[in-house]
């Protein structure tokens, strides 16, 4: 082989192949989306974030929170729960399905965890037999069941932002729901401010050049400040005496993007149905 | 390294080949990469992500609207479609739109003769509550889909005082289907004619 | 004079052709791989003990360690990688360098371009892009560096006397047009002109495995079967082979790249995992072949080059077998977004390639320089360094990876517990990058020694010019 044309029209025909695969195809097909409907539901999805939420994302960028944090809830399954919502006017027919229970327990699941040709099969029984039943689609996965969230991750959820910031390691808890699940905002402010205060054993370091810390000098507590926890001993995470902790633009924004973060909407890519209380955990369980 | 003296030119190999059951195992791999993304990619389909693997089982997983997410939805394509005429009080307007509120079509048993109306469109003239009105209104649901039009009719007969049966969307569509290509409906003598 | 003697001196030309362009490439890598590894062990301080550097913006883990990481490619990977190919490319021509001038200016307006992506990054500027966080400034600078040092490249590869193509032409040639297609790509649609959506991500997943994956494998694997060789006095084992190693690298591995829980529609990790599964053939036909151009070798390797890129080929045999695990869907389900992803990066880096070059940089020294290294005893500590600190980093970060994985996949373990049981981890992995450190630095004294020691003689020699007495004729006149 003497000359070299063969490696230029192989390394075109290589990269030029997934150029046209990842490149043009990912752009043509997700670069050009639009806001999409929600499921059995009204509106669209996704609304565009407020100000100081997209301000807040160049601030989660600039630090490098997906250094740590992913945005990325994963789904490996999905099951369906049949549950009964009326007896309707035959009792004898529907009890003759199910066997003898308590009425005044409705609405109760009568199937749990089943795939959907079994749900589908008890729901036709029982709607022949005069009763009224639904079906419950439900997502299930590892990151689901830490309660990171109800569905799984879609393209729309990330339809306004730039930078994507998708993050790929979790040394941190995944963040794709934290405005759901931890949406109380002197949380997340001392949570940034002093991590270990709030979740004992954390990794995260702590951001103390996102706040200032001032003295008050009798003058009128700003409504700005931070209410850090005064019952732990011994309090190392106190301010000294006759100071106070403000969070400057930057924390501000940075929280208000942490609390727009929700993907709780049913889709038709990532259908569920949502329930009336919230599936999701309480804040011990991250 | 002795590449100075010894060896000039640059180095050449001994005349074997490609071994052939490294291509053997290439093609065998190709084939199992065939097979899984035929299983798992769905096809290119935007719509389709795992643990879905194709758009099928994505559509068979849609979940039906319950009672509930059927009214929420039902509401709010009535209020952008049917309220600007009826009321979002389902009081109607005088001149322009009967009631929905108590009417004796909305709360009939059968649903099909209610259905036909937004479907098929309603000229001449109709009593309602004991008045006459002499509207009409165009097939406002053409634009709908069936499950639409099924929350839509269901949030009706549900709601400010209405006590009827929910519509299924399968309902809606045996009735769409039944209309097909025919014209408005004319007066409420016709309207009787539909078959409970 | 006689044939041999000829050639004797054209080849001292011909590497002394070199000297200026491949110093300034690797006077700057070295410095820059001493600043990554000590910024990296900056970074991994905050496991140890969070709130060490609180107060400090530019010190945060989330901008030092995407700094320390880029330094490590940028700044030590592609212009070590860039010297070795001019070196080979020269030895394989067999004429001096052409255009010598493009490298050397190149050379600079690359480091230049280094240093402002990483204040830029440190500053809070980071674009936020895996592997282009350096932003706009800095890569246009790095991707004009590198099409200058491509053309005297490859105007040294099209003046070359034996017009029969080496094994490592091809690799090292598609090497010099890859990265500029993939770097100018992803730039224009990330920073220049972003797409929307998830799309970006798709196309920075495209990149960096364009960029780890294929290209620093393109080179090393081009710099291994040029040195294996000459190493083990003899031939290749089958050219043939060799190129279908090739082939199915940048046909198959150039698909790869996207994660298994990736926000993307099923047919974008799909695709991947079966580029993934084709790449056993790659990695089994490079196996091959280095296995069988070394094995029963005269020549021993008392710890110089010839065990650096040795161990540098059977690292890539490992990293390359995890990284087709990871594709596998029930494995990546586990080991996704834990430390696991980071092992297999690092052990790329700096197991595969860094050694590789390390040990292609060791032996062209000497040659380019005309003198011995300074300290070749270092050679050998650097090389026990080296392999002890992977070791460490990398099993210890890939154990706590896959212990993270299991317990993230229990709902019942917290949080807390999860990352708990990886601080452990971090005791080695942050030990094994001093001892990479320690090598490194043992590099950067061989090198910047040795360009003192050159620098100072040239020195020596124009004061001998000066004081030198004159000629009697011009003295009479």
């Amino acid at each position: 082989m003497k000359s070299s044309f063969p490696i230029f029209l192989a390394v075109f025909v290589a990269l030029g192949a997934s150029f046209g695969g990842f490149v043009i195809g990912a752009i043509s097909q997700l670069g050009t989306a639009k806001q999409t409907e929600i499921l059995n539901g009204s509106g669209v999805y996704p609304v565009q974030r407020t100000g100081d939420a997209t301000l807040g994302l160049q601030v989660y960028r600039a630090n490098g929170c997906a250094a740590c944090h992913t945005t990325d809830v994963r789904q490996d399954g999905v099951t369906c729960d049949v549950v009964l919502t009326g007896m309707g006017k035959n009792l004898r027919a529907v009890e003759k399905v199910l066997g003898n229970f308590n009425t005044n327990e409705l609405p109760k699941i009568i199937l749990h965890n089943a795939t959907k040709e079994a749900a589908d099969a008890v729901s036709d029984q029982i709607t022949t037999a005069g009763g009224q039943v639904e079906t419950h689609i439900i997502a299930t996965g590892a990151d689901i069941s830490r309660g990171w969230g109800i569905r799984r991750s879609v393209a729309m959820d990330f339809l306004w932002d730039y930078p994507v910031q998708l993050g790929s390691l979790r040394a941190g808890p995944d963040l794709a729901n934290v405005g759901a699940r931890l949406g109380n905002l002197n949380w997340q402010l001392q949570h940034l401010y002093a991590p270990q205060s709030v979740i004992k054993n954390s990794a995260m370091p702590p951001f103390h050049f996102l706040f200032e810390v001032r003295k008050l000098n009798g003058a009128t507590l700003s409504p700005d400040a931070l209410q850090l926890p005064l019952t732990q001993q011994p309090n190392e995470f106190l301010p000294p005496p006759g100071c106070v902790v403000i969070p400057t633009e930057d924390a501000k924004n940075l929280v208000a993007y942490l609390l727009s973060l929700r993907a709780d909407v049913p889709l038709y890519e990532a259908p569920f149905t949502p329930q009336q209380t919230s599936t999701n955990s309480a804040a011990e369980k991250k | 390294m002795n590449d100075e003296i010894s060896n000039p030119k640059p180095q050449t190999s001994t005349a074997l080949t490609v071994p052939i059951w490294i291509i053997a195992l290439m093609l065998t791999l190709i084939f199992l990469g065939g097979v899984y993304f035929d299983h798992h990619s769905g096809w290119f389909n935007p719509k389709v992500y795992a643990p879905y693997k194709n758009a099928e089982e994505l559509a068979f997983y849609q979940p039906l609207s319950g009672p509930g997410q059927l009214l929420a939805m039902g509401k709010s394509k009535y209020e952008q479609n049917c309220g600007t005429c009826h009321g979002t009080d389902g009081m109607g307007k005088p001149g322009q739109a009967p009631p929905l509120a108590g009417s004796e079509w909305v709360n009939a048993k059968d649903f099909k003769r209610l259905a036909q109306i937004p479907l098929d469109g309603l000229n001449g003239t109709i009593h309602v509550k004991g008045q006459e009105w002499n509207a009409s209104m165009a097939a406002m649901a053409a634009g709908l889909s069936d499950a639409d039009l099924a929350g839509v009719l269901t949030y009706i007969r549900s709601s400010w005082g209405n006590k009827a049966e929910p519509v299924t969307a399968d309902g809606v569509k045996s009735v769409r289907a039944a209309v097909a290509g025919k014209p408005a409906i004319n007066g409420e003598t016709q309207l009787k004619t539909i078959s409970e | 004079m006689n044939h041999n003697e000829q050639k004797i001196c054209a080849v001292s030309e011909i590497d002394a052709s070199c000297r200026v362009p491949l110093l300034a490439l690797f006077g700057g890598a070295a410095l820059w791989l001493v600043l990554g590894l000590a910024l990296s062990i900056v970074a991994s301080l905050t496991f140890h003990k969070p709130d060490m550097l609180a107060n400090c913006a530019w010190l945060t883990y989330g901008r030092v360690q995407p700094a320390a990481n880029d330094l490590i490619l940028y700044g030590f990977c592609i212009p070590a990688a860039l010297g070795v190919m001019l070196w080979i490319f020269v030895r394989l021509s067999q004429t001096p360098i052409c255009l010598s001038l493009l490298p050397i200016v190149a050379a600079n307006i690359w480091h230049i371009g280094v240093v402002v992506g990483t204040l830029v990054i440190l500053s809070g500027g980071s674009t936020g892009f895996l592997w282009l966080e350096y932003g706009r400034g800095a890569s246009v600078l790095l991707l004009a560096a590198f099409v200058l040092i491509a053309i005297s490249a490859f105007a040294t590869f099209g003046w070359r006397h034996h017009r029969e193509l080496h094994v490592s032409h091809w690799f090292l040639l598609a090497a010099l047009l890859w990265f500029p297609c993939i770097y100018a790509t992803a730039n224009f649609f990330l920073v220049i002109s972003p797409v929307r959506g998830v799309a970006q991500a798709v196309i920075d997943w495209w990149f960096a495995n364009n960029l780890i994956f294929v290209w620093l494998a393109l080179v090393g694997i081009g710099t291994a079967f040029y040195f294996l060789p000459k190493f083990a006095g003899r031939m290749l084992h089958n050219h043939y082979l060799a190129l279908f190693a090739f082939w199915t690298l940048i046909i198959f591995g150039t698909w790869c790249g996207i994660p298994q829980g990736a926000p993307v529609p099923a047919w974008l990790p799909a695709v991947s995992t079966v580029a993934s599964a084709l790449l056993i053939i790659q990695l089994i036909a490079v196996a091959k072949i280095s296995f069988k151009t070394v094995r029963g070798a005269n020549t021993q390797c008392k710890g110089g080059s010839f065990c650096f890129v040795k161990f540098g080929t059977a690292a890539f045999i490992l990293s390359g077998i995890i990284f087709i695990a990871q594709a596998c869907p029930q494995i990546s389900r586990i080991v996704e977004f834990t430390w696991f992803g980071p092992a297999q990066t690092q052990l790329q880096l700096l197991g595969f390639f860094a050694i590789v070059m390390l040990g292609a940089i060791y032996e062209l020294l000497p040659r380019i320089m005309g003198f011995e290294l300074p300290f070749p005893k270092f050679v050998r500590v650097q090389h026990w360094c080296f392999i002890a600190g992977l070791v460490l980093l990398v099993g210890s970060l890939a154990v706590a990876g896959i212990e993270q994985g299991l317990k993230l996949s229990n709902p019942a373990v917290a949080f807390a517990d999860v990352s708990n049981a990886t601080l452990v981890a971090f005791r080695f992995s942050t030990t094994g990058l001093l001892l990479l450190l320690l090598g490194s630095l043992l590099f950067a004294a061989n090198i910047f020694v040795m360009t003192a020691k050159w620098k100072f003689g040239l020195l020596k020699t124009c004061i001998a010019a000066v004081k030198a007495p004159l000629a009697t004729a011009e003295v009479k006149s």
